[in-house]
């Protein structure tokens, strides 16, 4: 080894040490613990492929997957178009434009608690603003986060997360946006391009690697949605089968009922579950991101 | 010459008798054998205590007390707010690092005796305690094979509270411990009443809790059912009894209309601000109603008659533990700390502090004679010596409850009917049960 390459690997040890301790061990140990049955306190006791089977043939998780999907579904698309439409808005010359990008970041930086107590204020049965509404246009008052429809509770938590995360993929569009030289625009204008056009055939194509990294962002974090969930639903024991998702079921099998070996198992399956999902983004990616 | 050889052989003798029987206390093993903690070892030992809700809940003066009676025990505390305790204690003791004493729910204690994590104080117990001075309830964590884990840090019982000022507006009497569940829900549907004409209730009769100490299992109990079975393996929510109760408690709210909904019980302290005339309440509870509503009249009787003709008083009872892996020296130590705890001046400075009813009988019924509000101290009391009763805990406690609980919630905002949510907890409940055994 020459001299140089030696002192390189002693000053990113301590970061290969981190990498080791806190990932890669964890990473292969929770991968051991899908086939025992450990309860925290004693050793772990092998079981083969029991955890597997067990998590398959759950219907507790399945109902968790459908509601994660249902809610990735409406999620990522709406995250991304709306993140999208602020970011074109707020990068024309407008009056007041630090005012606005600051009012679309807010929510970022909002701490969970306090977001979702707004929210939960906006869809409550009796006072909430949005049954205010419906009652002033004569239609029937929903029961938003506790109705018996599922697709009514995940929908309605979808829209929370929407409003949290759009600013932060807002801003990564923009800095694309901001990429876009004015020689190009001018062309483009001279040509004749106005409106739509310009933002279908010049600005989208440019801003389509940041389009797409915010949809791979969208789809992991939605996969791993567990705080909006936890402050929505209230009690983290009260989650009904129909409401669960996979992130608040691993949780609860983890470190409540002390069964770390299937909510491990369930941890890997929803990991090869988001590794099919970016997957499947990689290789529908060639067809519409534009690289320079 | 001879007299002066007789004394120092005697002298000798007599050390080394004493040398011979403090070696032999000393040696003593832990756990299986209690430890004597008539004469604690004057070397110094660190114990490490837990704190979950700060001395909010565990009066600082029986930490000082005991500091001051036991010097040679240099005490670490540590201390954090209950939820987060709870959930930092489970990875403490996975990293074989928790404290070497703390305390939680006797369910969660429960389990962790199941785990091995708890220690047994059976030995402890037999040794040192004269069981004859304490309530029933200093056997809470005890299992069916005569095992104890853990000892009451004390015991948070339930008793019918009401609003004087209401009763007295509506010219009704108060409420007495004859009052069965049938008077109260005929009072409350008289206390109900629309002040400002939006066709709304602004005071509810009566405000029905959600959770199982204080809402559904009382109601269950009431009508002679429970959510297990007496052996606590069989699970009982099928029980023709247990659904009449369940169906009593969520009419409250969807029939009769005496109660808020779960809801706007979410959003609102109805009874700390005078807005329900009755409420269940647990005797901790006192405490921030006294101090937030410090004139507020109000006053406790026990709990009502059930519709079968008995009654039932809920009990919460949290429990200290020692960590069965502590070192021996810490867990003499930590008995040395319940011994004090359960002493009569420790019990005493608990009772003050209002977070908890003592399981001395001498402190018991000092508390009785306490003057801070509710003025009826014996509704808790003697409703615990009639009729005190655990909430069916067992080491799955936690788990079965979750299970029944979003079920029990769509019960109560009457989303599903009793009969079939039953059906629904009971095979889930079950399962649990059974992968358990």
């Amino acid at each position: 080894m020459r001299k140089q390459g030696y002192w390189g690997f002693i000053f990113t040890f301590p970061f290969l040490l981190q990498l080791v301790v806190f990932f890669i061990f964890p990473f292969l140990f929770s991968l051991y613990l899908t086939f025992t049955k450990w309860d925290l306190f004693n050793p772990p006791q092998w079981v083969g492929l029991k955890n597997w089977i067990q998590f398959l043939s759950r219907e507790t998780f399945w109902l968790s997957l459908r509601n994660i999907l249902y809610f990735s579904v409406l999620f990522i698309p709406l995250q991304t178009a709306f993140a999208l439409i602020l970011a074109y808005l707020l990068n024309r010359q407008i009056a007041g434009k630090a005012l606005f990008r600051m009012v679309y970041f807010l929510p970022v930086i909002t701490p969970w608690v306090a977001g979702g107590m707004i929210w939960l204020w906006i869809y409550h049965n009796d006072y909430g603003i949005l049954n205010w509404l419906l009652e002033r246009l004569r239609l029937s008052p929903v029961d938003w986060v506790r109705s018996g429809h599922w697709w009514i509770v995940i929908g309605s938590i979808a829209v929370v997360n929407i409003w949290k995360g759009a600013g932060y993929s807002m801003v990564l569009i923009l800095a694309g946006m901001q990429n876009i030289s004015n020689e190009m625009v001018e062309a483009a204008r001279m040509d004749g391009a106005s409106g739509w056009t310009l933002f279908a055939k010049i600005t989208l194509p440019i801003v389509s690697p940041m389009v797409y990294m915010v949809m791979i962002l969208s789809t992991i974090s939605a996969f791993h949605a567990f705080d909006v969930f936890l402050v929505m639903l209230g009690d983290i024991t009260a989650v009904a089968d129909r409401n669960m998702v996979p992130n608040i079921l691993i949780y609860r099998d983890a470190f409540m009922n002390f069964k770390m070996g299937g909510a491990s198992a369930m941890a890997w399956g929803l990991f090869l579950i988001i590794l099919a999902a970016t997957l499947m983004q990689k290789k529908l990616e060639k067809r519409w991101v534009h690289y320079e | 010459m001879k007299a002066l050889k007789i004394a120092f052989t005697s002298i000798l003798i007599a050390l080394s008798v004493a040398a011979c029987s403090t070696n032999q206390t000393e040696n003593k093993p832990s756990g299986g054998n209690a430890p004597n903690t008539d004469n604690p070892p004057p070397k110094e030992v660190e114990l490490k205590i837990g704190l979950p809700g700060g001395y909010d809940i565990t009066s600082k003066k029986i930490i000082d007390g005991f500091q001051a009676k036991y010097p040679n025990i240099k005490l670490e505390i540590e201390e954090a707010p209950w939820a987060d305790f709870t959930t930092k204690i489970i990875t403490r003791i996975a990293g074989n690092n928790p404290p070497d004493i703390w305390f939680q729910e006797n369910a969660v204690i429960l389990g962790y005796g199941a785990r091995g994590v708890a220690e047994n104080l059976e030995p402890y117990i037999k040794r040192d305690l004269k069981t004859e001075d304490y309530a029933e309830a200093l056997f809470s964590a005890r299992t069916a094979d005569g095992k104890v884990y853990g000892i009451p840090h004390g015991i948070n019982a339930g008793a019918l509270a009401y609003n004087k000022t209401i009763f007295q507006e509506n010219k009704i009497p108060f409420p007495t411990d004859d009052w069965t569940y049938q008077d109260m829900i005929d009072t409350a549907k008289k206390l109900t009443k629309d002040t400002d004409g939006d066709g709304k209730p602004d005071i509810y009769g009566f405000q029905t809790g959600n959770n199982i100490t204080l809402g559904w299992l009382p109601w269950m109990k009431a009508a002679g059912g429970s959510a297990l079975d007496a052996s606590l393996t069989k699970a009982a929510f099928t029980d023709p009894k247990s659904i009449e109760g369940l169906t009593y408690w969520a009419d409250t709210i969807n029939k009769l209309k005496i109660s808020p909904s779960r809801e706007l019980a979410k959003t609102g302290k109805f009874f700390e601000n005078g807005k329900a005339a009755m409420v269940f309440l647990q005797y901790s509870s006192q405490v921030p109603i006294n101090k937030n509503n410090p004139d507020m009249d109000w006053d406790t009787v026990k709990m009502p008659v059930g519709f079968n003709g008995s009654r039932f008083v809920p009990m919460v009872v949290n429990e200290w533990m020692i960590y069965s892996k502590a070192k021996p020296e810490a867990k003499e130590a930590a008995w040395t700390f319940l011994n004090y705890y359960l002493s009569d001046e420790a019990q005493t400075f608990l009772s003050e502090s209002g977070a908890s009813l003592p399981v001395k009988k001498t402190a018991l019924e000092a508390v009785e004679k306490m003057t801070f509000k509710p003025g009826n101290k014996k509704a808790y009391t003697e409703g615990i010596k009639e009729a005190g009763g655990t909430l069916d805990e067992n080491p799955t406690w936690n788990e079965w409850r979750a299970a029944a609980n979003p079920i029990l919630d769509d019960i109560m905002d009457g989303k599903r009917s009793p009969e079939e949510g039953a059906k629904e907890i009971q095979q889930k409940v079950q399962a649990i049960l059974d992968e358990n055994q």
